[in-house]
């Protein structure tokens, strides 16, 4: 063992002018190598840095009207700040007596994309880095197994006939795993069936990201960039309104036009008419007769999400896509 | 052992650890690890892409076009006769090429005396502008499911109380005398963040269901393509 | 509360006194967290496309670091287990040092899961609404900041009635190691839990992820405090027993049999049944696609595992030479196999199948490097505190000339 003194005068080292400079020289050094790591933040872009208000704000939840209108006008006058246009923002609330329901018809799908980009149109996503609530999948015959799916196919024209084509966007799941994992509950389904995100209170962990088994939501890795003259202006709270970077998002069945009684954009689009969308506790509504008279499916029904969003299919299915061959003379007795 | 026994002069001996210290922070002033951003430019997306006009926009009336007239159907038909069948080579309406199936004759759909409209089962005349009572004739389940919204499109809004909805009938989608839908060309494909190469072939590998007992699984099949 | 003022300020002065290697040892370390915490800053500028993560693998480098840590905080509960409930006394002596590891290791653990957020000013929304019990992740942040706060008191409380010359009252401390050693399962099965209850992640959902979990951390974390003893031992005056490192290559020995055991378990089931849930460990294994990123990484984790499990069971790991080659193995083939080769295969192929590679940036290495750096820093501070401390060197006594409380 050391002696005794030693570890004494190591305790309490003596106070001499020398050390004082070597301590003051030691934190100088310190402080300055701290700000000089720290330098890269003069770079920060003044919109990320949360203002008093913004960092103060309540969970969507917890806002009385006031505060909603104090949140929707801030939101407009940062619009305006960043886009220069006036936006109508609003926050409509889901409509009593209604659960919105997609279904989609892959036997009339042809694949085109079309949908993808009314989608990121409609719904102000970042087009650098581009984010996009839906994936077109080309998918072998024979199989739904996603892993043969193709993505990134650009063919000089769709349908390929030895192909069918599946898209996938957020299944707004009964039984949402995201909503489970949140750990901030940032995200929760609202009575339409329509999970939503606060983009204010996400902390951007991609727990959902994880969980979500239809790979259907994004994150903003970037700040978004979306042209001048492109901003959709009209934008809710919940739905499409510019996000911020570092937050999750996802689709949201457009219900900044679908809770005023629209149909969504990407069906809007849809040249084949297979996107089909509708109140589904209504029995005349379409949905409810598809659910009723086709054969529908639901994608990976074994991880017990409920998604309500169904696939069908026609009875003569996967003819469609086939030419029709000219008939012979005498063929058609 | 001797660190802890003699502090004083130790400490006085690392005035070089300030000094690296300023050394490490006069270097990260100058930004030396810049961050490039991987961010590719944004695809220009066609404004096609984007248009929810439909593929087709038929007048729904009996009106034919030809050297700068345009004409009713019957404007000519009344006049002149038309062949009982049309198994030959037709002489007007050379544009019009048949394709739909074993339905071949004209008069399957075009109504034998009244050219301006169409023909039911019985011989009766149906309505130009009701082409989805002609097409039932025969897509008997086709029209069933679009009666009811299964098929086809619907636009405007889902709540007909809040607004207008619209329907398209048949032949906005498809041309009559070639119904199948017409091929198109596919947007933009997907350009995420940090994609890498994505190659569009990635099919080997992948069973075909057709041929499951000919060459047993995928080596066979991927062998067979290269 | 004067003393404990003192007692801090003690420990404050202290963690500046050394010899040169002592502080070229900080410098490196400081040199090295300034550094990390440079690109940090340029992350919260840019945003996270500073790392490598994409929409399709959205967990990476930071969540893998996470996850090894959190086995390596763990892996405390095997010193204290054999002390307390076994009565070994041959690792009396070494506890704390394990403790003061969690320590410095949840730290890390902390700090990791915050560079991963998108929002990191938004972290009081914890706070305000908190999703638990629904969220496995809520567990995480009780279970973690629990085995902080628990590992803190009893490292904290030990090292200060040291200083003031007191005896430990028992009733200070026993239980508080008996609630640790619970908890210290419990961090590993939360946070594995984290991963395992994911069904939409069928590389993840397996029952058999939270055991592995903890058999790799009772392999990695013993290995590792076998490493850090014998450079206590070198660097100061605490007498470490070859016998506690002995006890401690048990530990190690069982928990890498029942490691290897387990891989072989989850590698059996996944390939020979061959179904289509197969395709991320395909991808980590034996590639996908012509995509193989991982594939020299997991094997090189598993001949190391293989290597270190067969060493260890040798009778000549007894000599130190060998005990210490077998334990780096463990710890790189862990930290391999437990970080990236655990966190990113569940992202690739895409639960819509599509396959993206992931490829840390030089960024969120110099960030991880930093974390790394700033974690050996505080442990190396607290070792440098607590060995003077702990053997009655420098005590309120001895700084005034009366004990503490007087």
């Amino acid at each position: 063992m050391a002696s005794g003194d030693g570890s004494q005068s190591n305790a309490a080292p003596e106070l001499t002018r020398r050390g004082f400079l070597t301590k003051g020289a030691a934190a100088v050094a310190g402080v300055s190598a701290v700000a000089a790591a720290l330098s890269p933040l003069r770079h920060l872009d003044p919109d990320d840095v949360p203002s008093i208000e913004k960092f103060l704000q309540a969970h969507y939840k917890e806002m009385i009207t006031e505060d909603k209108e104090r949140v929707l006008a801030r939101i407009r006058k940062a619009v305006e700040r960043r886009h220069g246009v006036t936006p109508n923002v609003s926050d409509p609330p889901p409509l009593d007596g209604v659960e919105f329901v997609y279904g989609l018809n892959i036997s009339r799908c042809i694949g085109c994309r079309k949908c993808v980009h009314a989608c990121v149109q409609e719904n102000n996503q970042s087009r650098a880095p581009e984010l996009q609530y839906i994936r077109v999948l080309e998918m072998e015959k024979g199989s739904i197994d996603l892993e043969t799916a193709e993505h990134h196919y650009d063919s000089a024209q769709v349908p390929n006939p030895d192909k069918y084509y599946m898209p996938v966007q957020c299944h707004q799941c009964k039984e949402p795993p995201c909503v489970k994992v949140c750990p901030v509950e940032a995200t929760w389904q609202e009575p339409d069936g329509i999970t939503v995100i606060d983009y204010d209170w996400c902390i951007g962990c991609r727990y959902c990201e994880a969980a979500c088994p239809y790979w259907a939501r994004r994150f903003n890795f970037a700040k978004s960039e979306i042209p001048d003259g492109a901003l959709n202006p009209d934008m809710a709270y919940l739905s499409n309104r510019p996000r911020d970077k570092g937050v999750m998002e996802k689709c949201t069945y457009c219900l900044q036009r679908t809770r005023t009684g629209r149909l969504p954009a990407c069906l809007e689009v849809c040249p084949t008419g297979s996107r089909k969308f509708g109140n589904v506790l209504d029995p005349d509504s379409e949905i409810a007769y598809i659910i009723k008279h086709k054969r529908v499916y639901v994608l990976k029904e074994d991880v017990g999400t409920l998604p309500r969003f169904f696939y069908y299919f026609d009875e003569r299915g996967s003819r469609y896509h086939e030419p029709i061959a000219p008939v012979e003379q005498g063929d058609a007795t | 052992m001797t660190d802890d026994a003699r502090p004083a002069t130790a400490q006085r001996g690392h005035l070089w650890v300030p000094a690296v210290l300023l050394a490490i922070a006069a270097v990260l002033v100058f930004d030396p690890v810049p961050f490039s951003s991987p961010v590719p430019a944004a695809t220009e997306v066609p404004a096609w892409a984007t248009d929810t006009t439909p593929v087709r926009r038929p007048t729904l009336e009996p009106r034919y076009a030809a050297a700068g007239f345009e004409y009713r159907c019957s404007d000519c038909h009344a006049i002149l006769p038309s062949p009982v069948e049309t198994d030959r080579v037709l002489t007007q309406h050379t544009e019009i090429e048949l394709k739909h199936g074993i339905n071949t004759r004209c008069f399957n759909c075009h109504h034998r005396t009244n050219r301006d409209a169409f023909v039911d089962d019985l011989g009766h005349e149906i309505p130009w502008n009701q082409p989805q009572l002609l097409c039932a004739k025969c897509h008997g389940p086709v029209y069933r499911d679009w009666q009811h919204g299964a098929h086809g499109r619907t636009n405007g809004f889902w709540d007909t109380t809040r607004g207008e909805q619209s329907r398209r009938k048949c032949i906005e989608c498809h041309d009559p005398h070639q119904p199948p839908f017409p091929p198109m060309r596919p947007a933009p494909p997907p350009r995420t963040l940090r994609m890498g190469h994505q190659g569009y072939e990635k099919s080997h590998g992948v069973t075909d269901p057709l041929q499951l007992h000919v060459v047993g699984g995928a080596d066979g099949a991927s062998e067979e393509e290269h | 509360m004067k003393t404990y003022c003192t007692f801090l300020w003690d420990c404050f002065r202290l963690s500046f006194v050394g010899d040169w290697r002592y502080h070229l040892w900080m410098t490196v370390l400081t040199t090295f967290a300034l550094v990390g915490l440079y690109a940090y800053a340029q992350q919260l500028v840019h945003g996270l496309v500073t790392t490598g993560m994409t929409d399709q693998v959205s967990w990476g480098l930071y969540i893998a670091n996470f996850t090894y840590l959190v086995g390596l905080a763990a892996a405390a509960a095997m010193l204290v287990i054999p002390v307390y409930i076994y009565r070994n006394m041959h690792l009396h002596d070494v506890v704390i040092f394990g403790e003061l590891l969690a320590v410095a290791v949840i730290l890390m653990c902390l700090l990791f899961v915050t560079v991963d957020l998108g929002r990191p000013d938004r972290f009081m929304h914890l706070f305000w609404r908190f999703n638990f019990p629904m969220s496995m992740l809520t567990w995480d942040v009780i279970a973690l900041n629990g085995y902080l706060l628990l590992n803190l008191h009893i490292c904290g409380y030990l090292i200060y009635c040291a200083y003031c010359g007191r005896k430990p009252s028992k009733a200070f401390y026993i239980p508080f190691v008996f609630i640790a050693i619970v908890w210290a399962i419990s961090i590993h099965t939360v946070t594995a839990f984290l991963y395992v209850g994911l069904g939409g992640r069928p590389f993840w959902n397996s029952a058999i992820i939270a055991p592995r979990f903890l058999a790799s951390a009772f392999a990695a974390g013993p290995a590792f405090i076998i490493i850090t003893l014998q450079i206590v031992r070198r660097f100061s005056r605490h007498v470490v027993s070859d016998d506690a490192l002995l006890t401690l290559r048990h530990i190690v020995q069982v928990a890498m049999i029942i490691n290897m055991f387990l891989l072989a378990c989850e590698v059996f089931t996944e390939f020979y049944t061959d179904s289509a849930h197969v395709a991320s460990a395909h991808y980590l294994y034996l590639g996908l696609h012509g995509h193989n990123a991982l594939v020299p990484w997991i094997w090189t984790a598993i001949a190391m595992n293989l290597i270190a499990t067969g060493m260890l069971l040798l009778p000549a790991s007894r000599s130190l030479g060998l005990l210490n080659a077998a334990c780096v193995l463990s710890i790189v083939g862990i930290w391999i196999e437990k970080g990236m080769g655990l966190i990113v295969p569940a992202f690739v192929p895409t639960p819509l199948g599509e396959l993206v590679e992931y490829v840390p940036t030089v960024h969120e290495v110099l960030v991880c490097l930093g974390i790394w750096a700033f974690g050996l820093l505080v442990y190396t501070i607290f070792v440098r505190v607590s060995v003077p401390v702990l053997a009655g060197e420098v005590t309120y006594a001895k700084r005034f000339g009366r004990p503490a409380g007087a």
